[in-house]
């Protein structure tokens, strides 16, 4: 089985072949804006180890620490902050071989679904450069999709692997919650989030999350890979009833193509239902944003990151700091979860999200207890144009309800480019149970054979040949 | 009136290695910044790991305080923004603390009290910030070290009990091993809660009091408060809830934020950590590492060494204390002379060489050995002492020591009796002055027979061979006045008469066995009432010098009516274990004094050790002795079950006595600090305070019936009395003016006075407090060494004979 093209093995050992893809990521890059910082030359350095991975370069997403990369999150608070350290997830690709190139954009701490918020530089959508590229791992997404590196991590708090895929039209692996270490991802919202895969083929998704996860002494909520004993021969997917309302005409479209085409290669296809997904997006919201006043609080410009100098005394120097450090939808997100945990205000909001979340988790195990997974569509909308022109803030919230639910349940989900509808790439996402990333794979292996990630137009492999 | 309620909240900082969620070191006093890592300074992306030696010693703690221990340890952020605190956010708990509703038994001010722990849980530690000028300058090397928070209900009454509970905590929490228990470099840090409300309306508002980083400023700060607020209340207002600072400068507490301004924590679970979920082996590992804890190891040592209160709250203060002096037991020491030897020598030893029991060369083998030494009479005491710095300064055995040095004791009867011989017969005028009855120049033999041995023939035996050799048996009858010896005049008055004359009179009636021998020696020839200072400082001198002179084989003295239960008892307290009877008499008239001094002379041939009062044939305790015409004999013991003639379970360390005038100086003194006042309605309570003006420092009161007085808000009220006392640190020691026991636990008024500070007596007469009162005066250092003293009956005297 090929793991990853034959272009990207060994490359940094090809030095003749290394300058070439350089100068094509350079000028890829140029269009695009997928990093936020580029040094292949600096990882190298850092990575001499042999295995599946040996000079295989990839990109990380900014608010993943890798010394001595900067770790900015996209955030004006950190802009000149370098990591002291590498994260757990980071380390093991590494200690296969692999090199990281450079860090990603995304949304500031990984808030939206646009990378619109990055404080730090703008990402466009390699299929069309007036879109943008999803989030908030829009930079990692777009540089899989631009064919700067065969794999990029992110981060999936509520859809933040999968969207960004599935507006480039790659693959995005988001693991059951906890298989893969936190340890070295900038928390947003602790409880829900895990590193995950962007890839341009299925298999190269999989061997990355074969090598990420297990259980990690410095993550306490880690836990040890347990797959499911068997992957049956023949797959049930379940279509919740409720997904096909408010979608936009294009992946109403896609949606209805891609249950058909299941039915044709063989799969099982049988409606379900998920009551509790109206409830989803708030309950998502008021658990992410409760977490993420806490999780954020550290930022106060004392200790690194951006310190406002001129303040007269501690307290001041905090505000001043937070204030200028840290951007509007991050400022929203944090007084949003400081107001529903206020005391007196828990009943009403944090400890009803978090019933919620039991009703969800209930929900799905009822449903795979009929089917081995479910179809959903991965955003309500096709990729959307920048600014005023695109998916106000609210809607594109209110459009994480397919994302976010896994992140609720702990299930792991992968989007899959299933089809091109007016010149952009929609991806649905199979949902499997806890553990059941062997699914996912095989779903996505099947449909990959009769419809393969597209190139978009800026993708190239001339530089290696 | 007022009640009020103290809870306290206890942090202790755990003797971990690493912090308490990273592997960074937790050390104190080093580099600043030194012992950090992006963990503990709350980088961006890094992860708490649970420290499993902090989480067991914080279920060992819970267990050790009775709490029911949480099956699952749930771990909360506590968020509030400050600059020593990394992450803004600390992991501490609040739904599922690690225990919760246990208890630690206090007895303070012999109220037994059992005080209930709200919870115990895990939290971390924040870093330090440090004004310099205009800069702040952050040390994070405490950020993330381990700490145990300790929270009460609010059991506790006053400032002085709530320091009592605190410091029972600390000896737990240090035998425990988990905490170093130093308040001063705040690795054991209290914050309290006090609520002052009148009587009978429970709970009112709750004050928290910060900044309370010495035993002393608990004490204070919580008095202050109860002041403060109850001032408040008695003018008919409020009190605020809020959060006050101690201001050590001032003595005062002072507004930190109020209600408005409190923060709000919003707590919520802590993502990063799942719960604690302890499992069988977990939990049998904590029952494993469960020691005795001190209070119950204190009272098995009591009862099973019969240790005095005050030996065993030494004993017990640290855990390797009491582990050497075990140990020591089990190697054959005598529990009695050990306790006292490790009190005294060897406490001095460790202090001079400033090491601790455990480092020091005296192991317990060792100590037991020289206790056997001294049992078997090879050495004795005094050779003790030299072997115990030997042992100190060359590190070497006790058996080795007195074999290398020569100084084993001679115990031979046959080569004593030698060199007694010798002696006598170089010093035959000196010998027939003694066989003639003057046992003075006994001494000069005894140092004779000593520097032939070169200090080592054995005391005792020296004694007993003299006294053989000598055929001696005095009884020697002091007199200190009274009609017991007076003479009536012509006009029907008792002047203060000759002893001499008495005595004849007693030789003429024949009622003394012709084996007996007597001697007077007249103390002072005066009326009983006249008694100062200085006759008693004669009187002890006199008694000492006889009762260790060998040749006396029991002492009489005769005394006046009025003040005999004064002396009697002071004489109880001052020689605990006399090794013959003293036996004090008086005669209400000069017609029964032959009569009465005849039967004392007999008691005093007969009895064993003791301090006995006799009266005629009735032989009565000297302590709790009350003078009533109308009794038998005009006298009675109270509360009495059978009589106590020996206060050896109660006793003072013994007293050095120096010459008549430092003890005469030394009585003075504590009796010139001493008032005894007996309450009556109608009394004023700034009576007290005019005589704290003029030095009264410790007052005897003598209460109504159980130990009730009035303390409603008047003029007649003894509350400003006390709480002025409480101020200035004077000390109330609470007697009845009836037969009976004064007991504070039950009526409201008498819990009051506890609560005001005022200390029960129990079942001791106004006398016998009075006296016990003076002579823990010399015996103590320290109030805090007196209030020990006093407190030590804790259970009350007639139960004990
Ligand atoms: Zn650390």
């Amino acid at each position: 089985m090929i793991y990853i093209e034959d272009h990207w093995q060994g490359l940094f050992l090809k030095p003749q072949q290394l300058k070439k893809w350089k100068k094509y990521a350079n000028s890829a890059d140029k269009k695009i804006g997928a990093f936020l910082q580029f040094k292949p030359d600096l990882a190298h350095i850092s990575s001499a180890e042999h295995g599946e991975l040996e000079g295989v370069p990839f990109a990380v997403k900014d608010n993943i620490a890798v010394r001595p990369f900067k770790l900015t999150c996209g955030s004006r608070m950190l802009k000149s902050l370098n990591s002291p350290y590498t994260a757990t997830a980071v380390k093991k690709l590494q200690a296969r071989g692999g090199v990281v190139v450079g860090k990603t954009n995304l949304d500031e701490f990984g808030m939206g679904s646009s990378t619109e918020n990055s404080s730090l530089a703008k990402t466009v959508n390699p299929w069309d450069l007036s879109r943008v590229p999803g989030g908030s791992s829009g930079g990692s997404a777009a540089a899989v999709a631009a064919g700067i590196v065969p794999f990029a991590l992110g981060s999936d708090t509520g859809g933040s692997v999968r969207q960004p895929a599935a507006f480039c039209g790659v693959y995005g692996l988001k693991p059951t919650y906890g298989t893969v270490s936190r340890y070295g991802l900038v928390a947003y919202a602790s409880s829900l989030e895990v590193i995950g895969v962007i890839a341009k083929r299925v298999d190269t998704a999989r061997m990355v999350f074969s090598i990420m996860h297990g259980q990690d002494d410095l993550d306490h909520s880690s836990l040890e890979y347990q797959p499911l004993p068997e992957v049956p021969e023949h797959l049930t997917v379940g279509i919740p009833i409720e997904c096909s309302r408010d979608l936009h005409y294009d992946i109403d479209k896609s949606f209805k193509k891609t249950k058909d085409t299941l039915g044709e290669l063989g799969f099982t296809v049988q409606e379900i239902s998920i009551p509790s997904l109206d409830y989803v997006v708030s309950a998502y919201y008021v658990i992410a944003t409760a977490e993420a006043s806490a999780n954020l609080a550290r930022f106060d410009g004392i200790r690194f990151g951006e310190r406002a100098i001129e303040a007269d005394n501690p307290e001041e120097l905090i505000l001043l700091s937070r204030s200028r450090g840290l951007g509007d939808e991050v400022k929203l997100r944090i007084l949003l979860g400081t107001y529903v945990l206020r005391s007196g205000f828990q009943d009403q909001y944090y400890l009803r999200a978090q019933k919620i979340r039991t009703a969800i988790r209930m929900d799905f195990e009822k449903a795979y207890s009929g089917v081995d997974l479910i179809l959903m569509p991965v955003y309500s909308y096709p990729p959307f144009k920048f600014g005023g022109d695109g998916l106000d803030p609210f809607s594109q919230k209110l459009a994480d309800i397919f994302t976010c639910t896994a992140n609720l349940a702990g299930i792991p989900a992968m989007s899959f480019p299933a089809s091109m509808e007016n010149g952009l790439p929609i991806g649905m996402q199979f949902l499997a149970p806890p553990f059941g990333e062997e699914l996912l794979f095989k779903a996505c292996s099947i449909f990959e054979k009769i419809f393969p990630a597209p190139d978009s137009p800026i993708y190239s492999t001339e530089w290696s040949e | 009136m007022f009640q009020s309620f103290i809870g306290l909240e206890i942090h202790i900082q755990l003797l971990t290695r690493s912090k308490v969620f990273c592997g960074c070191k937790a050390a104190f006093g080093e580099e600043p910044n030194s012992n950090v890592c992006p963990i503990c300074m709350g980088y961006p992306g890094v992860l708490p790991a649970l420290n499993e030696q902090a989480i067991k010693m914080a279920y060992l703690v819970a267990r050790a305080l009775d709490c029911s221990l949480s099956k699952q340890a749930v771990f909360e952020r506590k968020n509030y923004f400050y600059p020593d605190l990394p992450k803004n956010y600390q992991i501490s708990q609040f739904s599922s603390p690690v225990g919760q509703n246990g208890y630690m038994d206090i007895e303070f001010r012999r109220r037994k009290k059992k005080v209930s722990i709200r919870e115990v849980h895990l939290e971390e530690d924040a870093g330090k910030m440090i004004h310099a000028g205009d800069i702040s300058l952050l040390d994070f090397n405490r950020a993330g070290t381990p700490l145990l928070e300790i929270v009460t209900q609010p059991d506790l009454e006053v400032g002085e009990e709530a320091e009592f509970f605190l410091k029972q905590l600390r000896r737990l929490v240090r035998y425990l091993g988990v905490c170093d228990g130093n308040m001063e470099e705040g690795s054991l840090r209290c914050d309290a809660n006090i609520s002052v409300n009148h009587l009978g309306r429970g709970l009112g508002s709750k004050v928290e009091i910060k900044n309370l980083n010495s035993f002393k400023f608990v004490r204070k700060a919580l008095n202050f408060e109860i002041e403060r607020q109850q001032d408040i209340l008695a003018r008919g207002g409020s009190i605020t809830q809020e959060t006050r600072l101690w201001n050590e400068n001032r003595d005062v507490t002072e507004v930190m934020r109020t209600k408005e301004s409190a923060h709000d924590y919003r707590y919520f679970p802590e993502p990063d950590l799942p719960s604690f979920k302890p499992d069988k082996a977990f939990l049998k590992s904590i029952e494993t590492s469960m020691i005795e804890l001190p209070n119950l190891r204190r009272q098995r040592l009591i009862r099973a060494c019969l240790l005095t209160e005050q030996q065993a709250d030494f004993i017990c203060e640290e855990r390797e204390t009491t582990d050497f002096f075990e140990r020591a037991l089990s190697c054959g020491a005598e529990p009695q002379a050990a306790a006292v030897w490790l009190a005294s020598d060897i406490q001095k030893m460790l202090n001079r060489s400033g090491i601790s029991i455990s480092e020091s060369p005296l192991t317990p083998e060792r100590f037991a050995e020289m206790l056997t030494l001294i049992s078997q009479k090879r050495i004795h005491g005094k050779i003790a002492k030299q072997v115990l710095e030997v042992i100190f300064d060359e590190n070497k055995s006790p058996e080795r020591i007195i074999k290398e040095r020569n100084w084993e004791q001679i115990t031979d009867r046959k080569i004593l009796k030698g060199v007694v011989d010798k002696v006598l017969e170089r010093n035959s005028p000196v010998v027939k002055q003694i066989t003639q009855g003057d046992p003075k120049p006994l001494g000069y033999l005894m140092g004779e027979i000593m520097k032939l041995t070169s200090g080592r023939a054995e005391p005792g035996l020296v004694k007993e061979l003299l006294n053989e050799h000598l055929y001696l048996s005095f009884i020697q009858v002091l007199s200190m006045g009274g009609a017991i010896t007076g003479k009536v005049n012509g006009a029907g008055d008792i002047s203060p008469g000759d002893l001499n004359d008495v005595i004849r009179q007693v030789e003429e009636q024949g009622d003394i066995p012709k084996s007996i021998r007597f001697e007077e020696i007249e103390i002072s020839r005066i009326l009983s009432e006249e008694i100062t200072p200085e006759d008693w400082s004669s009187l002890i001198i006199a008694l000492d010098s006889y009762l260790n002179r060998g040749n006396t084989s029991g002492i009489v003295v005769a005394h006046g009516t009025d003040t005999l239960a004064y002396t009697a008892s002071l004489l109880f307290w001052f020689f605990p274990d006399p090794p013959v009877p003293v036996v004090l008499t008086a005669a209400l008239n000069a017609e029964e004094a032959a009569e009465n001094l005849s039967a004392a002379v007999v008691y005093a041939s007969e009895k064993k050790g003791g301090i006995y009062v006799s009266l005629g044939k009735t032989l009565l305790s000297p302590l709790n002795l009350k003078f009533e015409r109308i009794a038998h004999n005009g006298f009675k013991n109270w509360n009495l079950q059978s009589p106590l003639y020996c206060s050896k379970d109660l006793s003072l360390s013994l007293l050095p006595l120096s010459d008549r005038k430092e003890l005469t100086l030394a009585i003075e003194q504590a009796i010139n600090q001493v008032c005894i006042l007996k309450i009556f309605p109608g009394m004023r309570g700034d009576y007290l305070i005019s005589l704290m003006n003029t030095g009264v420092k410790y007052f005897i009161l003598e209460l109504y019936d159980t130990g009730t007085a009035n303390l409603r808000e008047s003029p007649y009220s003894l509350k400003k009395a006390f709480l002025e006392g409480k101020e200035r640190g004077v000390l109330f020691f609470c007697t009845s003016q009836q037969e009976g026991i004064v007991d504070f636990s039950g009526y409201i008024t008498s819990h009051e006075l506890w609560r005001e500070g005022a200390i029960p007596m129990g079942s001791l007469t106004t006398e016998s407090t009075f006296t016990r009162l003076i002579v823990s005066l010399l015996a103590s250092e320290s109030d805090e060494d007196l209030l020990r003293l006093m407190e030590e009956f804790s259970e009350d005297i007639n139960f004990r004979a």
